[in-house]
């Protein structure tokens, strides 16, 4: 397959910056795969598993939230999470998964509490999802 | 040396010591936390200006008629403030604060201020706060950032204010911090750079603003808060480092007034010796 250059930079630091065969994403619309030779294209991200594939291995991360865009052939992925399957400490997405679902079930949760164990049920779950791949 | 004595001198001499040991460990506080701070500037900047780049395509690719683009009316202006929480930084907050209120001259502001140095100040003055949540830079985080993005673009969008404006302290280097204020909203695009280029927006170019403008926010407000958190460490550094050459410079001078002091008194002891015997 073709390379072409990807870049992937999160407010804390450059994740990969490189050649690469094929990215796909999950943006708001659902998962997106890019190769080379990708028209321009511009899509938020949701959240969820980010596969990248770089001479011919597969990596996995968990990518949430941020911008994907493809100018010229280059790719740029803007995320504000990314972490590599090897990067995920399970045990602690493990421990969060558990909080939201106790946030969840209680009786007296208020609407922004509700909002944030959902949104971190949901970070959990691609998290747990992302490390078993590795 | 007539007028004082030598042991009041010794009490001065003692009091500037302390002084100078304070100076001297918040000096070496502020260049550790700057080592800090330009090291997560260095990280986030790659960030920033991968984002820059996408929003800059983005506007200069798409028409006109975004809300996030273009905007009538320019008289009611939000400002995000960063300043610090503490003084004892040279002119760190009295610059960036003097530079918004100079600059929201004849304008109706409204402040979210981000650092207690900033909400003191705008509530002595009584200017509208969007929220004082943010009231400690140190602990304001990425999320915070983001947070604060989707409640400034829901305001905007509302019509609340017409204008979005950042107020942060832009880090040269150790030695030289500048204030400054960068339009955020509308965006600002360069009519020139049309390209007229085909992009696909997924799954539709309004949606993709909607979703896009707050994440591109949240990263230049954190962008800016890096810079602002450094810009303060380098201010209090250089501050402190002069309020220790200054406590020095004092310790000397009284120490030269000490031994003269201690001299005179012994000649005078002596000249009373000799006339005596």
């Amino acid at each position: 397959m073709t390379p072409f250059p990807l870049k992937i930079v999160t407010p804390d630091g450059v994740c990969y910056d490189g050649m690469a065969q094929m990215l796909t994403v999950r943006t708001i619309g659902g998962d997106l795969g890019i190769m080379a030779g990708h028209a321009d294209l511009v899509a938020p991200l949701g959240m969820g598993r980010a596969t990248v594939v770089i001479d011919g291995q597969k990596r996995y991360a968990a990518c949430m939230g941020g911008i994907l865009s493809v100018t010229g052939g280059r790719v740029d992925l803007v995320p504000t999470t990314f972490e590599w399957a090897d990067q995920i400490d399970a045990q602690r997405a493990d421990a969060s998964y558990q909080k939201a679902q106790q946030i969840l079930s209680a009786k007296d949760a208020s609407d922004t509490d509700l909002a944030l164990a959902e949104a971190r049920l949901k970070r959990a779950l691609v998290r747990k999802n992302v490390a078993s791949m590795k | 040396m007539a007028g004082v004595s030598t042991k009041e001198i010794k009490a001065r001499i003692r009091s500037m010591r302390s002084t100078r040991q304070i100076t001297k460990a918040m000096e070496m506080v502020a260049a550790s936390k700057l080592r800090q701070a330009q090291a997560q500037i260095l990280k986030a900047r790659p960030y920033y200006q991968a984002l820059r780049s996408v929003i800059d395509d983005l506007a200069a690719g798409s028409d006109a008629s975004s809300p996030y683009l273009y905007r009538a009316e320019d008289d009611k202006v939000l400002y995000i403030v960063i300043a610090g929480d503490r003084g004892l930084a040279g002119g760190y907050n009295s610059n960036i604060l003097k530079l918004v209120t100079a600059e929201s001259q004849g304008k109706q502001p409204a402040v979210l201020p981000i650092g207690k140095k900033a909400v003191e100040y705008f509530r002595s003055r009584n200017v509208p706060m969007l929220t004082t949540i943010y009231a400690q830079a140190a602990d304001v985080s990425v999320g915070d950032c983001f947070s604060i993005a989707k409640l400034v673009s829901r305001a905007y969008l509302a019509g609340d204010y017409h204008r979005i404006c950042l107020a942060y302290t832009v880090f040269g280097s150790v030695l030289s911090q500048t204030p400054a204020t960068l339009p955020l909203l509308p965006l600002q695009t360069d009519p020139s750079e049309g390209t007229g280029r085909q992009i696909i927006y997924e799954p539709s170019a309004g949606e993709v603003f909607s979703a896009i403008i707050p994440e591109y926010l949240g990263g230049v407000i954190y962008g800016a808060l890096c810079e602002s958190r450094a810009s303060e460490q380098a201010a209090r550094r250089t501050a402190m480092d002069a309020a220790t050459q200054n406590a020095d410079d004092m310790i000397a001078g009284l120490s030269l007034k000490y031994n003269q002091a201690r001299q005179a008194a012994i000649t005078q002891e002596i000249t009373e010796i000799v006339a005596g015997s």
